[in-house]
């Protein structure tokens, strides 16, 4: 509904509920305040917005962010009155505030510097009031000057309803009133520096900044964050060709509305760092030497020839990355397809669940997947299934938390550890299930909805197929809700609650994540909870979304890009002699055919049979990242020759015959792909660090060198490729992607309907891990919050906040092994030991340890040869 | 009015002897009033008089009656006989009354304060004994919200119901729907009694109009003001009395669960509130049913911490889900989002307190009481610079004049009446030139000072306004939530200019600034704290200007209050040469003998004031 209303002579028309200060900003006209911000709750603690407000007859001087707009409301916001008044309040704040604006690193985007200047201030008719408090610099990314502060409550607004954290309130009464920690503690949270972003003043700061640029000198550039896979978009605040810190402010763009997680906004240090690779290498003896690119790309062309030459079609694997562009792994996939005759590439992503693609594939096209992360923010209810958001996708959680806020969401979280997420839901379920009983949780919430009659069967029964053979297997199974909650752990009464909530609630945003992704048994637990997608879809539900969770911003690009042995760009099935055929036309070449007798086994094996002779590995650092350490050495070992492509001197970079630098995503232009198949584009900030170049322009080269006629300049031709030979990326247009993405999902369901859904159907048994008497434990692995590969490994600031990498193990474990808390510890399996931290956690039961798979320099990957290990711990001397 | 006063006296009357009694009765005042003054050593005593003396006599305990500056105040009723109460009583005196008056039948007549009035029943009052209700104190006051306070014992909720308790709610629950009791309720014409003067009705309707899952009831018991106690005397002299105003009115607007929030400063009134809610809720006034009646409701006591900002209405909502008390924007206003974000109404004590009595009584009889606009009683706490200091409850349109010569018996000592402070920090300061205007939302609101929650502080000639200005502000700043600003930093900044008023560096165009400021503050605060913060310093520039420009200009505190200010010099005329001031001042700034009139050198005298108090012969000024 629209309201009209006149702001200052000026008619406005803005939709019910907004506020004036709102209604002004949209339109033009500049209102004073420093407390209220669109994406929190209102505060009306700065009193600087006073309008005046005639409605109805009455004339009232009204605060402008407090009071919502209504048909016919005159407002003027400049008015002698108003000015005076709002001149007093900001003389107080002066009164109080140091005025240091000349060492302030706030200072030119400030506030408080802001209205002085708009209001004219000068002399002041007090004499100060002002604190002398130390400045607090109790972690490396964040400083707080109680001083500056002028008690907006913006920081702690954020830090309680976006992050969900609360680590900072008021303290104290009256002119002593400070923001500060519970007992003055150092600050203990998630690290988001939401406080920084949206302090108005100086007094929360970025410390990767740390005085070495003003504000007026930095260059900003939009462009999407390199982390996870949720895909927030940043600004790239740089000097000199140099990353000084990374800002999201923009309110209007993005996902993320303005917000980051610790990587994302303090994870930049990497860029510059003078430890990333410079110039190409080449392996002589036992060293790498630098050499110049014009020896890199002949060697690499000549050695990549002889090998093609010598052993044929299919001799060569190749290695994509999660963390490049679509276009480098476009041109990836097409180098090694059409000039390295190799149908062998995959990516780390889908050697982890290999049946993810097909499945993400069936749920578009049965039409339950998500069209977007945002859809997130108006869900009803919210599920996340073996999905730890608050650790792997930090910023999908502050969406979450926006809709439990706004729309009082519930919110259901099924895991196998006690995962962490802060929410003031009052309806909130945890439900920890046993492992291997993924399936029989899910297949219970189903029977209860059928059994409940909580959804319209007799529409399901019309509008999708089988569903009387899942009823019928639902009775067969004698899964009663007793066996289901003594299978799982799980009380009865939460299941029947959850799956009330599922089935009543209009809007369902279900996140699948990586426990249910990765687990062997991944495609029986997805189709259960597809069916359950379905179920409650088809049975009265407005709207269910259904994402599944990815690791790295561009895991999502990679696959579509088909960089997997058995699809094509786009998921084209490389079998399907139609398909292969319009591609092979389309580039002008003959593909190698697809291997099947390498049905079961991924690159790595291949090369450690030696089927595979040479390997190509582009970003990608598969020694510490592949789930099998023991293996994936071998596999290097047995390569007759190695080319890495990588912006530092990784573990698999040190094995290699040849490094190539590449350039990170600052450097270059392209687009990346998030979970929620967005499409968006990155823009160059700053100049290539160093010789590096980016990936496309690298393999460019060598495919130019070995004769084939590549000829892309730059990384919007790709693009402009991609779009043509790549179905569901028909329709971006690169140009138009500056705010929004291009959602793939929904420009396929605007081409296709979805065909109807087709309930797969099977008893699920539980999946028992075997045990090992002489080794005990189980070694589960998963995200981390402060840490994410190579980068953030060479962010020296996250590394100095989180130096090290803990197992977490249960009070009761501890207790046996006689461990205690930040005790050093030896955690053996069959394939090899690493010694690191203990961590005694609530968040892991009885009989399981847990280790981040994303702290590089702890060879978590090197005690496992598949999901699930079986470990011992001890007490190390 | 003379009618009103006259039913009120038989009531009172017939409160004192109600039931005929079989054995002699102690009751003694023990609300805090009684306690500070000594109830406790005086019960110990009485208890172990009668044990020694073997008398066959029911001791009990009761709350405040008003008239705190006579606590220790005892009663004792023998059979036949009125209720004689005895006041200041130290424990030593207590054998003589026992014995003679317990055992033997005689009044210690030395001792006795007054009688109760005659029922017209079959008991015999004391010839010689002034009646309670014509005490001078006593006679211009009506008691209805009062009436049981320091007469039952209120933890015995037979005693409340003897005295009529609970026959509102039943009237209620039986006859009255939610709807008949708020228009009874708008009709009366009562007004919030927690400052802002709201009309009580109004908000109970637009509470009820909203439709909710859970709605919730709050009395307001964070009495905050310096010299307030009229909310404690009702929660420690009659706690039923507010439970059954909650339990009506949370009948009216439909309410799922109700709150007491009290100052945890205040224990004895939490606990005697607990202890009612355990009685009402064993005789099926509160829980489950009420009175068989389809309408449930849960009493919660919420125990404040202390902070003056927590009796903002939001600030206190926030306050019992366990955040910090801070005052919020509205809207949306709390009878639509309030506690928990669910429809909120909120009352004062004292409101509370006035709605059984006028469901008992009718609309009708109750808008007879007060002036055109404020209806009712007010009770306030009468303090300061008076004779008779307590709890008063007066009807509105009662003149200051009536309040503070007739009832609190004029200034002590002779000294000259200046002015009266009502409202506490939010309040403002009446002259002299105010005395005869009357006492209601309106009048006090166009004088500059504000009914509040009802303190009443008198203020002698000897007092130094700015300093009392100085006084209140700097409460309103040490209190401010620091959440805006105005209310923080504006207040410091004016209490700054008045610290150097008073310290003698104010300058010219000081007032000018604390004038503008006043205006700024109350227009840009975001609450009522800040709002009316600066009225203290307003209305005494208003009214005492001359006394800030003695300050500034002259240097001079006209009452000498003001150290900093103080210009000790000798009076010749009256020093007696002794040397005492001499020998006392600790910076030897005093010269002087036996010979020689003594000589203060100024610039040597730190202000400490020795010499001042150390003179025998007021030879130093």
């Amino acid at each position: 509904m629209i309201v009209n209303l006149e702001i200052d002579n000026k008619v406005v028309s803005v939709p019910k509920g907004t506020n004036i200060f709102m209604a002004a900003k949209k339109n033009g006209i500049y209102i004073p305040g420093l407390c209220y911000h669109p994406k929190l709750t209102h505060y009306g603690g700065c009193r600087l917005c006073m309008v005046e407000v005639t409605l109805r007859g009455s004339t009232r001087h009204k605060f402008s962010c407090a009071q919502p707009v209504s048909e016919g409301m005159i407002v003027k916001t400049k008015t002698p009155e108003c000015v005076k008044y709002t001149k007093a309040v900001m003389e107080f704040l002066l009164a109080q505030h140091p005025l240091d604006c000349p060492t302030c690193d706030k200072s030119g985007e400030c506030g408080l510097q802001d209205v002085t200047h708009d209001l004219k201030l000068a002399k002041s008719r007090f004499s100060s009031v002002r604190m002398n408090a130390p400045m607090r610099r109790d972690n490396p990314l964040l400083e707080f000057n109680a001083n500056r502060c002028i008690l907006c409550g913006r920081c702690v607004k954020v830090c309680k309803e976006i992050e969900g954290v609360g680590a900072i309130d008021f303290q104290n009464r009256g002119i002593k009133t400070v923001i500060g920690t519970a007992f003055d503690k150092p600050l203990d949270c998630s690290f988001c520096g939401g406080c920084v972003s949206v302090c108005p003043t100086g007094s929360w700061q970025d410390r990767t900044l740390g005085f070495r640029a003003r504000p007026w000198e930095l260059k900003k550039t939009p462009t999407i964050c390199t982390y996870c896979a949720v895909g927030c978009s940043v600004v790239i605040n740089s000097k000199n060709n140099e990353v000084m810190r990374i800002t999201s402010d923009d309110e209007d763009m993005g996902v993320n509305e303005g917000n980051l997680c610790v990587k994302g906004k303090f994870g930049h240090e990497f860029i510059n760092s003078n430890r990333r690779v410079n110039t190409p290498l080449i392996r002589k003896g036992d060293k790498l030497h630098r050499v110049s690119w014009d020896d890199a790309i002949d060697y690499v062309s000549k050695r990549f020839s002889e090998i093609v030459n010598d052993y044929g079609e299919n001799s060569i694997g190749g290695i994509g990355s999660e963390k490049c562009t679509n276009e480098d792994n476009y041109i990836f996939q097409k180098f090694c397809r059409t000039v390295l005759k190799t149908n062998n590439i995959d990516n780390i992503s889908n050697m982890k669940s290999p049946l993810l693609n097909r499945l993400i594939k069936d749920a578009v096209s049965y039409g339950i997947a998500a069209t977007t992360l945002e859809d997130i923010e108006n869900a009803d209810t919210i599920f996340f299934v073996g999905a730890d958001v608050t650790q792997a996708h930090p910023v999908l959680g502050s969406m979450a938390r926006k809709a439990i806020r706004q729309k009082k969401s519930k919110i259901i979280i099924a895991n196998v550890r006690n995962v962490e997420f802060n929410s003031t839901a009052r309806d909130d379920i945890r439900l920890t299930y046993k492992l291997g009983t993924q399936s029989i949780l899910i297949n219970a919430l189903i029977k209860n909805i059928v059994d409940s009659k909580l959804v319209d069967l007799k529409k399901i029964n019309t509008s999708t197929e089988n569903f009387k053979e899942l009823l019928a297997v639902l009775k067969n199974s004698h899964m009663g809700l007793k066996k289901a909650s003594s299978l799982t752990n799980i009380p009865e009464e939460h299941i029947k609650e959850a799956s009330e909530w599922l089935a009543k609630s209009g809007n369902c945003f279900i996140v699948c994540g990586k426990d249910l992704v990765e687990d062997p048994s991944c495609e029986e637990s997805i189709n259960t909870l597809m069916n359950l997608v379905a179920l409650i879809k088809t049975g009265g539900a407005e709207k269910v979304s259904l994402v599944f969770s990815r690791a790295n911003n561009n895991t999502q690009g990679v696959n579509d890009m088909g960089v997997v042995s058995d699809y094509l760009p786009g998921y084209l099935d490389i079998n399907d002699p139609v398909l292969k055929g319009k591609v092979e036309d389309f580039w002008g070449a003959k593909l190698p055919d697809y291997d099947t007798g390498n049905n079961d086994r991924d690159v790595f094996d291949l090369a450690v049979s030696k089927k595979i002779k040479a390997l190509y590995v582009m970003g990608e650092n598969p020694i510490v990242n592949y789930p099998n350490g023991k293996k994936v050495k071998e596999a290097f070992k047995k390569a007759k020759f190695v080319v890495v492509q990588d912006s530092f001197l990784t573990e698999t970079a040190q094995l290699a015959d040849v490094v190539l630098p590449s350039s990170t995503f600052v450097e270059k232009g392209g687009t990346f792909t998030n979970m929620g198949m967005t499409i968006q584009r990155l823009h160059k900030a700053i100049a290539q660090v160093g010789d590096s170049k980016p990936d496309w322009q690298i393999i460019n080269e060598i495919a130019m060198k070995m004769g084939h006629s590549y000829s892309y300049t730059t990384s919007r031709q790709i693009v402009a490729e991609i779009e043509s030979s790549v179905p569901m990326y028909k329709g971006i247009e690169v140009n138009k992607l500056q705010r929004r993405g291009f959602r793939w999902v929904s420009s396929e369901y605007n081409k296709h309907e979805p065909i109807k859904y087709k309930f797969k159907s099977s008893g699920s048994k539980p999946v028992y891990i075997k045990k090992n008497a002489k080794y005990p434990l189980l070694l589960l692995t998963g995200s981390s919050l402060k840490h994410q590969g190579t980068y953030s490994r060479y962010s020296d600031s996250l590394v100095s906040l989180t130096p090290e990498c803990f197992v977490e193990i249960n009070g009761k474990t501890a207790e046996k092994l006689e461990i205690k808390n930040g005790d050093m510890v030896k955690l053996e399996s069959t394939q090899g030991k690493i010694k690191l931290k203990a961590k005694i956690s609530k968040r892991i039961h009885e009989g399981f340890v847990f280790v981040a798979e994303d702290y590089e320099w702890i060879h978590v990957n090197s005690l496992r040869d598949g999901v699930y290990v079986n470990v011992k711990l001890s007490k190390s001397k | 009015m003379e009618d009103q006063n006259n039913m009120v006296k038989k009531k009172t009357s017939v409160t004192g002897n109600k039931s005929t009694i079989k054995r002699p009765k102690i009751i003694i005042g023990m609300g805090t009033c009684g306690l500070g003054a000594g109830a406790k050593g005086v019960l110990a005593s009485i208890e172990k008089e009668v044990k020694k003396q073997k008398q066959a006599v029911d001791i009990i305990q009761t709350g405040c009656i008003g008239m705190c500056s006579h606590e220790v105040l005892v009663d004792i009723v023998i059979p036949g006989r009125t209720r004689v109460t005895y006041e200041k009583v130290k424990p030593d005196i207590i054998p003589e009354i026992v014995k003679e008056h317990v055992g033997k039948g005689k009044v210690v007549k030395k001792h006795v304060l007054s009688q109760m009035g005659l029922n017209g029943q079959d008991v015999k009052h004391y010839e010689d004994l002034p009646f309670f209700d014509d005490l001078v104190q006593n006679k211009n006051q009506i008691k209805h919200v009062t009436r049981n306070c320091g007469i039952i014992n209120p933890e015995d909720i037979d005693e409340y119901i003897e005295e009529g308790g609970y026959q509102a709610l039943e009237k209620v629950l039986n006859t009255m729907t939610p709807k008949d009791v708020i228009s009874e309720i708008s009709k009366s014409g009562l007004r919030g009694r927690g400052g802002g003067g709201f009309e009580t009705g109004w908000k109970w309707e637009s509470c009820a109009k909203y439709d909710a899952d859970a709605k919730y009831i709050i009395c307001n018991g964070d009495e905050g003001d310096p010299g307030a106690f009229m909310d404690r005397s009702i929660m420690e002299g009659d706690p039923h009395a507010l439970l059954e105003g909650m339990i009506i009115g949370g009948y009216a607007i439909g309410a799922t669960s109700g709150y007491i929030y009290v100052r945890a400063e205040y224990p004895l009134a939490i606990k005697r509130l607990y202890t009612a809610i355990g009685q009402a809720k064993e005789r099926g006034f509160l829980g489950e049913n009420i009175l068989n009646s389809n309408y449930s409701l849960d009493m919660i006591i919420k125990e404040g911490a202390g902070a003056f900002v927590c009796g903002e209405s939001t600030a206190l909502q926030f306050s019992i889900e366990g955040k910090r008390g801070m005052p919020r924007t509205r809207p949306p206003q709390s009878v639509e989002a309030g506690l928990w974000d669910k429809p909120t109404c909120l009352n004062n004590v004292e409101t509370f307190a006035n709605v059984p009595i006028i469901i008992n009584r009718g609309s009708g009889w109750y808008s007879k009481i007060g002036t055109a606009k404020s209806k009712g009683t007010k009770i306030f706490a009468l303090t300061g610079n008076v004779k008779n200091a307590g709890l008063i409850e007066v009807p509105m349109g009662i003149t200051v004049r009536e309040i503070v010569f007739d009832i609190g018996g004029g200034i002590p000592k002779k000294k000259k009446f200046k002015s009266v402070q009502i409202g506490g920090p939010s309040g403002g300061c009446l002259p002299e030139s105010h005395l005869d205007s009357p006492i209601d939302f309106e009048s006090l609101k166009s004088a500059g000072a504000m009914m509040g929650s009802g303190s009443f502080v008198v203020v002698d000639e000897t007092t130094c306004m700015v300093d009392m200005a100085r006084f209140f502000l700097d409460f309103c700043a040490k209190e401010s939530c620091g959440k805006c600003p105005p209310c923080r930093i504006g207040t410091t900044l004016m209490l700054d200019i008045l610290n150097r008023i008073t310290n003698g560096e104010g300058e010219e165009g000081d007032i000018e600034v604390l004038e503008q400021m006043c205006g700024e503050v109350t227009k840009m605060s975001l609450c009522g704290l800040g709002q009316s913060a600066p009225n203290p310093v307003k209305s005494t520039i208003r009214y005492f200007r001359d006394e800030y420009i003695a300050h500034i200009k002259d240097k001079e505190c006209p009452t000498a209050s003001c150290v900093a200010l103080h210009k000790y010099t000798v009076i010749p005329d009256k020093c007696t040469k002794c040397t005492l001031c001499v020998r006392n001042c600790p910076v030897n700034a005093i010269t002087g003998s036996r010979e020689e009139v003594a000589f203060i050198d100024r610039e040597k005298c730190i202000k400490c004031n020795l010499c001042y108090d150390k003179c025998n012969f007021m030879a130093i000024k």
